[in-house]
């Protein structure tokens, strides 16, 4: 039965899925065999079209895969990073308050306390800008490295935003020239009932399509130029 | 599909999946949600030692939890409470103390006060609704409260909002389970 459902997975779907399943496949040590189970990856995603959060994080995931998997993009953590270590850093101080006054107890621990409490707001405010300003509604930067080794990496960027109770959803692709640093970008705006069908699951046929005309109009005028 | 079948046979095929967004996510993104839960304490966290640096006060707010100052304050009304030095204890004043030994405070107005030079004090409490004073309340041997077991001054209060408190202190299960559903809806659902 599991070698019939491995053979299946290898076979059906894109070489994406190939590629996810050997890495469990072969023998298939208990380890990476639950951990595939527990991963959906490749399983078609449904979620609950009613709830607004979940049908954006969905395309969003679905843009991602599209573009890291397809185009072979490799993905740039370094936004997700700075986000997390700001986070981070905020919680080491109220770690460090809550331990200097559990062994020295107020009032002696006044000091100390009123540091970490001042830090701890002033790293709030930097994470509101930094989600604001540096972040916006950005959750993709990948890399496509130059096949030559010579020039800088060319930088495409996947932002994308859905109002709440709406429908509308807006994808926008920011395609940034190694070589030449200029910034360009193509965005569609779309109803999610075009890529949604009526049990919540996303149709990657619809979908995918739109993806790749994105990717395509920046790439093209590229080399055009 | 056998695909599907594979999978599905070991986790519910339909109703709820409370897993369902984490094994979405990647390394970063788990953190992210631990993180995100750890924020909601600290934040909560901090504000309360914010709110002890500013008053000054151990425990900035109490809520009163006899009615032995009724009909001033009732059983389940919050008090906000501020402990700065300089400002002097009179008769009068409510005042929140802990009797050594004891570490439930206790909200009782200030009726008798001695005051030496260099500012010492000596004062003595009694709740408006009680017959007589605390001394009976205080440690054996103790006729005095001193400057150093008082918590705080009342500065202010909210009607009823303490009751709260009191019904998780009584039912403390009810305490925990509420806790855990919050803290599980926090590490389980993907913040947009």
């Amino acid at each position: 039965m599991a070698a019939a459902g491995q053979g299946g997975r290898s076979g059906g779907g894109g070489g994406s899925s190939g590629a996810g399943g050997g890495s469990s496949c072969g023998t298939g040590s208990g380890r990476s065999g639950l951990l595939d189970k527990w991963k959906i990856d490749d399983k078609p995603v449904k979620i609950d079209k009613w709830d607004g959060s979940a049908v954006k994080n969905s395309l969003d995931d679905s843009a991602k895969k599209v573009l890291l998997e397809k185009y072979k993009y490799v993905e740039n953590f370094g936004l997700i990073d700075g986000r997390l270590t700001i986070c981070t850093i905020s919680c080491f101080f109220a770690i460090v308050a809550l331990i200097w006054d559990y062994m020295h107890p107020f009032p002696e621990s006044k000091p100390v306390l009123a540091l970490c409490v001042i830090s701890y707001f002033v790293m709030m405010g930097i994470l509101t800008i930094y989600t604001s300003y540096k972040e916006k509604s950005i959750f993709l930067v990948a890399h496509r490295k130059d096949p030559t080794g010579m020039d800088p990496d060319d930088i495409w960027q996947l932002s994308s935003s859905l109002k709440r109770f709406d429908d509308k959803y807006t994808l926008k692709l920011t395609f940034i020239s190694g070589r030449t640093k200029q910034q360009r970008e193509a965005e569609f705006t779309r109803s999610i009932a075009k890529f949604f069908d009526h049990s919540g699951t996303l149709v990657m046929d619809a979908y995918e399509p739109e993806i790749s005309r994105l990717h395509d109009s920046l790439a093209t005028e590229r080399k055009i130029k | 599909m056998v695909r599907a079948g594979v999978v599905g046979t070991h986790l519910p095929t339909s109703g709820l999946d409370i897993f369902g967004d984490l094994r979405k996510m990647n390394k970063r993104q788990l953190y992210y949600q631990v993180l995100n839960f750890a924020m909601i304490v600290s934040s909560a966290l901090m504000i309360w030692k914010g709110l002890i640096v500013l008053t000054g006060s151990e425990s900035p707010i109490v809520v009163v939890l006899s009615g032995s100052m009724e009909p001033a304050f009732h059983r389940g009304d919050l008090l906000f409470l501020t402990n700065f030095r300089e400002d002097p204890i009179r008769a009068g004043e409510i005042v929140v103390f802990k009797v050594e030994g004891r570490d439930i405070p206790i909200v009782h107005r200030v009726i008798k006060v001695h005051e030496k030079d260099n500012g010492d004090i000596k004062f003595l409490t009694k709740g408006d609704n009680n017959e007589v004073d605390d001394r009976g309340l205080y440690k054996e041997g103790q006729n005095w409260l001193e400057k150093k077991d008082v918590v705080g001054r009342a500065r202010g209060f909210l009607p009823y909002v303490g009751m709260v408190t009191i019904i998780m202190n009584d039912y403390p299960k009810f305490k925990y389970a509420l806790l855990a559903i919050m803290g599980a809806y926090v590490l389980l659902k993907r913040e947009s």
